[in-house]
């Protein structure tokens, strides 16, 4: 294989992951109405290619070409950047996720994410967070009562529960002593019982559910809850800024889901085999965050909407309370040597 | 390359905060403040300091200002204009001057407090280790500036407090439900009431 | 008055959390249940005599339509949706319409047209589909309502079983 120069290995793996990346959010666009009618017992679409598969690309093609309308009294700069704002977080988030260890790519050693940063994780927690100002602002330029809603909604539960993930993550910086998410995921390669999961059980429920509030899903989508105000946030939007909205709100499932394999199921670790050549890493690394992109249909086609104060209730009253004791546990038990 | 970057970065930053106050619409405002502390949070970058660039965006960027918007939303516009003709009257000036008084004492304590301590060895390493690794940062912030740390928090929640007296209004009981359990609490609902709305006017909040 | 009285809760249904895992459990059985969609222009809906779909003008053995333009059922349709121009024969009926159109996008399928006809000549066919790209398609004149009887037999058939219920049983057809 030619040796090609580190700066356009570098380039070719951030095309690979954003490709990936861009390809997920499509399939998960299609993966949201299959598995919803499998639920119901009802087949999904199936007519754009084998299985549907081609569907995301159809759907790409007539956003395209559908009408761009911007609603009388919007401010129209705002309302035109604000799904940008909402897509562009979740993808630069990505740039951190370690989605294999070092591997050999034309000649340089080079590790398999867009970057490494000794912060990462908060890297991840800090950019993916600043998604919610294009939920924010979208619905606040769009002139409407619904939207304006929809996004103060959004502001409120993203700032209530925003707290609770990242005391859970705290949990597992402090086991790991490391904000790096490559440390953190290495920290746990030896054997499943070391798997943060196991270590941390309430950290990761904890994880979990505050996972669903950020990013905006049922069953905590308020931001959007269309029995009550149409469409939320995105109700003025059309076209293809509104399926920037959806790939925004596809592409911060798809970190967070990364974040969760990271944190707690050890990355692309596999157990019993510790020398897993990197592509097997990788593999595991897709299917354990499949598995939590199933978690995030699963649980929307299952579970009804909750009501606003239940969800502030539920933020406040048990999910902080729950984090911090958590976060004081762990740090007393690994005081007391235990784990 | 990193001079020109930064007089770049500084000159945003201050561009931002000019904008906070001289923007017409509370939302642009706060976006402007928002591109302040991105800016900020770039320097830092650029100075090295990851760790603090991270905890900027999260902290500011990613939930207090959110706060704001939040809060820029809520708010009837109508309601602004009486603030500000007379901001004193709306807020009570002994309420404000007792604010702003522990506030400075607060600070001042801080200050003593951080320069009690002298440099030592420890520090400098800290500082030739950089910031980005957490253990100096967290060692620095729990010994040395433990006070200062304490007292900023202290401060924080001390507002917290005051905002919300300020903020809590007697609510007169809405619908037959919540009266008739006011009237089983309290033998007399309105009279509770219509006191605290009494005191709510005497401290010039109504 | 009744008064209902709420069960309590256990104490595992007001933690929530194992009542989600049984919520999730049930929609993970629903994903491997039979599907029950149809996939509709494959597997078209079976239709039958009962079925109600778009009226049809009968045609008689001979060839012609039975129809003698007598106008019952364009005064019957609660949709306008027939226009009948009438017209003259050679043949012992004397009476056919020169033109009749029956405009699709008006019919409502409601039948009316088939039970005011004297004649027994509109029936309700079971042909449900209808798309095309202008509405002037869409309104059928006589050379596409035109039906063999045999194809609409089962539905006069049926028509004239309901009908039964309404004569008097001495009296006879
Ligand atoms: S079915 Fe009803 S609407 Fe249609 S043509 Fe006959 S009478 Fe008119
Ligand atoms: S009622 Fe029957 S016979 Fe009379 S015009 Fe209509 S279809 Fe022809």
């Amino acid at each position: 294989m030619p040796e090609l120069p580190l700066w356009l290995v570098w380039v070719i793996k951030a095309a690979v992951i954003y490709g990936a990346l861009l390809s997920v959010a499509g399939l998960m666009s299609l993966a949201e109405r299959k598995v919803s009618a499998w639920m119901q017992y009802r087949i999904g679409p199936n007519r754009v290619g084998p299985f549907g598969l081609l569907q995301p690309l159809a759907d790409g093609v007539k956003f395209m070409f559908k009408e761009e309308l911007v609603p009388a009294g919007a401010n129209p700069f705002l309302f035109r950047i604000a799904p940008a704002l909402a897509a562009l977080p979740a993808m630069l988030a990505v740039a951190v996720i370690p989605f294999a260890g070092e591997i050999e790519l034309f000649g340089q050693r080079t590790t398999l994410s867009v970057t490494d940063l000794p912060i990462s994780s908060l890297y991840v927690l800090a950019v993916g967070g600043l998604g919610i100002y294009g939920i924010i602002l979208g619905g606040w330029s769009s002139n409407s009562k619904y939207s304006l809603l929809g996004s103060l909604r959004a502001s409120a539960q993203m700032v209530s529960y925003e707290l609770s993930l990242i005391l859970s993550i705290l949990a597992v910086v402090a086991l790991s002593g490391s904000l790096d998410l490559r440390v953190i995921a290495d920290a746990q390669q030896a054997d499943a019982a070391l798997w943060n999961i196991a270590r941390a059980p309430l950290a990761f429920l904890l994880f979990v559910v505050c996972m669903f509030a950020e990013t905006n899903r049922h069953p905590f989508d308020f931001a959007e809850s269309e029995p009550e105000l149409v469409g939320g946030f995105h109700t003025e939007y059309s076209a293809m800024r509104f399926a920037l909205f959806f790939l925004g709100e596809y592409c911060a499932m798809t970190v967070m889901s990364c974040l969760a394999t990271v944190l707690f199921l050890a990355g692309g670790a596999i157990p019993f085999w510790p020398d897993a050549p990197w592509w097997a890493e990788l593999a595991s690394f897709l299917v354990k965050m499949s598995a939590f992109l199933f978690l995030y249909l699963w649980v929307r086609w299952t579970l009804p909407r909750f009501r606003f104060d239940q969800l502030m209730r539920l933020g406040w009253k048990v999910l902080l309370p729950l984090a911090l004791f958590n976060l004081f546990a762990t740090a007393a038990l690994m005081a007391a040597g235990v784990l | 390359m990193a001079e020109t970057l930064f007089y770049a970065l500084a000159l945003a930053a201050v561009g931002f905060a000019v904008g906070v106050i001289s923007a017409r619409s509370p939302m642009l405002s706060v976006l402007s403040l928002l591109g302040a502390f991105v800016c900020l949070a770039l320097v830092y970058l650029l100075a090295g300091f990851q760790f603090l660039a991270g905890a900027q965006v999260l902290v500011y960027a990613g939930a207090i200002m959110v706060l704001f918007l939040f809060v820029v939303m809520l708010l009837n516009l109508a309601d602004l204009s009486k603030v500000a003709e007379h901001p004193t009257r709306v807020l009570g000036v002994h309420r404000v001057a007792l604010a702003g008084g522990s506030a400075a004492l607060l600070g001042v304590l801080a200050l003593l407090a951080s320069r009690r301590i002298p440099d030592t060895a420890a520090d400098t390493a800290m500082l030739a280790r950089g910031f980005d690794e957490l253990e100096p940062i967290a060692v620095a912030l729990f010994s040395r500036y433990l006070l200062p740390f304490e007292a900023a928090s202290l401060l924080l929640l001390a507002t917290m407090v005051a905002v919300l007296v300020l903020a809590k209004r007697a609510r007169a009981p809405q619908g037959p439900r919540e009266q008739a359990q006011a009237v089983d609490a309290h033998g007399d609902a309105r009279g509770d009431a219509s006191d605290a709305a009494r005191e709510l006017e005497g401290a010039g909040l109504r | 008055m009744v008064i209902v009285k709420r069960r309590e809760l256990t104490l595992a249904e007001r933690l929530y959390l194992p009542e989600i895992g049984r919520a999730l459990a049930l929609s993970l059985r629903a994903m491997f249940r039979k599907r029950v969609t149809r996939q509709y222009p494959e597997e078209p809906l079976p239709t039958n005599e009962v079925t109600r779909g778009q009226p049809r003008l009968v045609v008689k053995d001979d060839g012609n339509i039975a129809c003698v333009s007598c106008g019952m059922c364009e005064v019957a349709c609660p949709a306008y949706a027939i226009t009948i121009d009438g017209g003259e024969t050679d043949r012992a009926i004397e009476r056919e319409p020169k033109r009749f159109d029956i405009d699709m996008l008006r019919c409502i399928l409601c039948g009316f047209c088939e039970e005011a006809c004297p004649k027994d000549a509109i029936y309700m066919s079971d042909e449900l589909e209808l798309a095309d790209f202008s509405r002037q398609a869409l309104v059928y004149d006589i050379e596409k309502l035109k039906r063999p009887r045999s194809a609409l037999q089962k539905r006069i058939d049926y028509v004239n079983k309901l009908n039964d219920r309404w004569r008097k049983p001495s009296s006879t057809r």
